[in-house]
């Protein structure tokens, strides 16, 4: 869901990782699925997501590497919020839940399961409902999106900033399109 | 003197003001002229351009505070500034500034750009305006690949210059703090920032631009302060058809999307009236098939006729570059053996001398304790010698460099340096070039970049990105530039991300674990240090106020380290965004 090509050894831990026990976790963070505020959701990805998904979801390269794609993901909201709280071990995806590797809520794994540094933790913690908030924002306003457009910069932005100018001769483009 | 001068401005100052407001241009003693930039460092209690002096050794003859003292230093008294939120993809703004300091009175810049002058007189600081120019955080923060950052102020007559990350010049008058005129210079819907301080000569701002991760073409642009219009603006990546356009052989318009930025504030040399500064990395950064070729004026020095901004030299440091190797660095101008130097201490390891008349190779030597990714510098022609002018696509130590075929490698220097932006300084006694050094490996992983695909306004354009499993260290390294060779390493337990400052027989630098220090000049050993609390990322500085002398530092975790880099230094995870100018006296 993050970085698509992140530390190669972290890599390949983490790869059995996903095979061994991705299937049989029956996650603990998958339960936290009540429906949530989306415009909080909003909120909640800007502070905690956009810093490298930037403001449209669509990651891509840079300085700490390349986010992955919330706008192509295949990921459905069970899978997403378990991405948010758990990480991704071996990526750069940090893991938001406060105790994601203390009680084996995360592939059932605790942190001395974890190798040293697989799993990044987040700068904020998250509680599950503000995890659920950010996933019902991303399939609602993100996931399945084309390019990014004036209407969703102003949506997320407002109109304070001219950090929609580039999006400006599509205004006339209405509504994102799935 | 400076007392003598401080007494005659302050008197001096009511009717300045008065005169200006009148006029409407500059005049008065108090006015930084011309002349004064040119002498700026017989101004012994004064610093008054960003680097002190046109020849950017930022060396200050000021000794009241020396070796046999300096264990007495403590704190005189600190100011919170502001600028610490966050803005685009950045969770908090951080202080890069110099402090500028004039009869007593300092001026600093926070992230955002906002200018504050503080009364220093009295031994204590007391705020007298903050100038807030409304920065678009957004608009900027979103495409500043390395953080929310500033690096200063310059002055000119009675006025204030500084930039905005948003790309603007902006004119504040020095004694109401009033905003007198303003310029948008750089545009960030094509991904271009400023963050360094400008470079005053002759009556022109110099600006340079940052934005080589998200495929601008670099430029470095003068803007007339009497006109308020653009001099000259020249592009650090040629035309298709001008001189240089030959050394990007590809078939997709690479120069289009080449990089160079050019975001450190460059030195100048009176003698030749020569603008000396450097250029940032190609676009995209790691992927060089894209652009074979050497990709000038990339990762160089360049030479600028001052008054018409034509490149009179230039000398490149790493032809077609695949690590990040940003030749950015300021240039220290010395003059040493009959010679007349500039110093660079780049990204890729390795300190260069050039003759600053015309740009020819003096002599290089790599300062880094691991160094990977050439075999070395040919010490005649100052290339890398694994350079091979028959290739487009560079590979020098072919299983370290990052490509297409080697998409997950690791390089030393890391893509961070070597030595980034923070401000070496020499000692013109001691003949020692002192560097802050970031004592790095990390691992670089490739991905190929499409033409006509992967460049999107706005978007990263880098070819790839940079981890960091590897502990990253850092050290203070001593250059005798008499005979080029390493005089010194003082290590340190994390990068040296903030400058340095140079005295008679001191050195001063501040880390990003917040502990300050003061080094002998000659043995680089510890004589003084002091933890501030906050991540250190800005250089230190010197002035006088009362006749006493006082360093001063901004203390507030800037750059791009605790967002990109952090896997390598993990404990400085505890380092809380800060925003405070803190200074020492005896």
């Amino acid at each position: 869901m993050h970085f698509a090509k992140p530390l190669a050894e972290r890599a390949a831990l983490a790869l059995g990782f996903f095979l061994a026990l991705s299937i049989s976790a029956g996650l603990v963070v998958r339960a936290q699925t009540a429906p949530s505020d989306v415009a909080a959701g909003q909120k909640l990805f800007r502070a905690n997501c956009a810093g490298c998904h930037k403001w449209h979801g669509g990651g891509g390269g840079s300085y700490g590497g390349d986010a992955l794609s919330l706008r192509k993901t295949k990921l459905d909201r069970a899978a997403i919020i378990e991405t948010i709280g758990c990480g991704r071990p071996g990526t750069g995806m940090p893991y938001h839940l406060r105790d994601a590797y203390e009680n084996g809520a995360c592939y059932g794994l605790k942190e001395n399961d974890v190798a040293n540094g697989m799993a990044l933790a987040a700068n904020n913690f998250l509680r599950p409902t503000e995890i659920a908030a950010i996933a019902d924002y991303v399939i609602a306003n993100v996931k399945g999106r084309g390019e990014p457009n004036y209407a969703e910069c102003v949506a997320f932005f407002g109109t304070g900033s001219r950090v929609c100018n580039i999006y400006g001769d599509q205004r006339t483009a209405g509504a994102a399109t799935k | 003197m400076d007392r003598n001068r401080s007494r005659l401005f302050g008197g001096c100052a009511l009717g300045l003001v008065l005169a200006l407001g009148l006029m409407g241009k500059p005049a008065g003693a108090q006015d930084v002229t011309d002349q004064r930039l040119l002498n700026a460092d017989q101004e012994e209690g004064n610093w008054i351009l960003h680097h002190k002096d046109y020849s950017a050794q930022r060396f200050s003859t000021l000794n009241q505070i020396n070796a046999g003292n300096v264990k007495d230093l403590r704190v005189a008294w600190t100011l919170q500034l502001g600028g610490v939120e966050g803005g685009g993809i950045w969770s908090h703004g951080g202080l890069e500034g110099t402090p500028l300091a004039e009869n007593g009175f300092l001026y600093v810049t926070d992230g955002w750009g906002s200018l504050y002058k503080i009364d220093t007189h009295g031994g204590q600081g007391v705020l007298m305006w903050k100038m807030d120019p409304k920065t678009d955080h957004d608009w900027a923060g979103a495409i500043a690949c390395c953080g929310v950052d500033n690096r200063g102020a310059a002055f000119w007559h009675n006025l204030v210059v500084t930039h905005t990350l948003d790309g603007r010049l902006i004119a504040t008058d020095k004694e109401t703090g009033k905003i007198v005129w303003q310029r948008q210079v750089a545009n960030p819907d094509k991904g271009e920032v400023v963050t360094g301080a400008p470079l005053i000569v002759h009556d022109m701002a110099i600006t340079g631009v940052a934005g080589a991760e998200y495929g601008i073409r670099g430029w470095i642009a003068a803007t007339d302060l009497n006109t308020h219009q653009e001099l000259w603006r020249t592009y650090t990546i040629p035309a298709k058809g001008e001189p240089g356009s030959e050394t990007w052989k590809d078939d997709h318009d690479a120069l289009a999307t080449g990089g160079g930025s050019t975001w450190v504030t460059g030195s100048y040399d009176p003698a030749t009236d020569t603008i000396v500064w450097g250029v940032g990395n190609p676009g995209p950064d790691w992927d060089n098939a894209y652009r074979p070729g050497d990709n000038l004026y990339t990762d160089s020095t360049l030479g600028l006729d001052a008054k018409t901004g034509h490149i009179k030299w230039h000398f490149q440091h790493t032809p077609n570059d695949s690590f990040d190797y940003d030749s950015v660095a300021e240039n220290v101008l010395v003059d040493v053996n009959g010679q007349k130097l500039a110093l660079e201490a780049d990204r890729n390891g390795v300190g260069y001398a050039v003759d600053r008349t015309n740009g020819k190779f003096v002599w290089a030597l790599p300062f880094v304790k691991q160094f990977t990714w050439t075999k070395g510098i040919d010490p005649t022609t100052g290339r890398p010698v694994d350079y091979d002018p028959s290739k487009g696509v560079q590979t020098y130590v072919a299983s370290v460099t990052p490509s297409r075929t080697n998409k997950v490698t690791t390089i030393c220097p890391g893509n961070m340096g070597g030595k980034n932006w923070p401000p070496t300084a020499y000692n013109p006694t001691l003949h020692l070039w002192y560097i802050p050094v970031i004592e790095s490996c990390n691992r670089i992983t490739v991905e190929e970049t499409i033409p006509g695909k992967s460049f999107k306004p706005r978007e990263g354009f880098t070819g790839g990105g940079p981890s960091d499993p590897i502990r990253i260290t850092g050290s203070v390294t001593a250059i005798d530039v008499t005979t080029g060779k390493m005089a010194g390493k003082a290590e340190t337990p994390y990068p040296m991300l903030g400058g340095l400052l140079a005295t008679p027989d001191l050195v001063f630098a501040g880390q990003p674990d917040g502990k300050v220090m003061a080094l002998d000049a000659k043995s680089l050993a510890t004589l003084w240090e002091f933890n501030t609390g906050g991540g250190v990322s800005a250089p230190p500085m010197t002035f006088t106020v009362d006749g006493k002398q006082y360093i001063a530092l901004l203390v507030g975790q800037g750059g791009a380290w605790d967002k990109w880099f952090i896997d390598s230094t993990p404990d400085l995870k505890r380092i809380a965004p800060s925003s405070t100018l803190y200074v020492f006296r005896l």
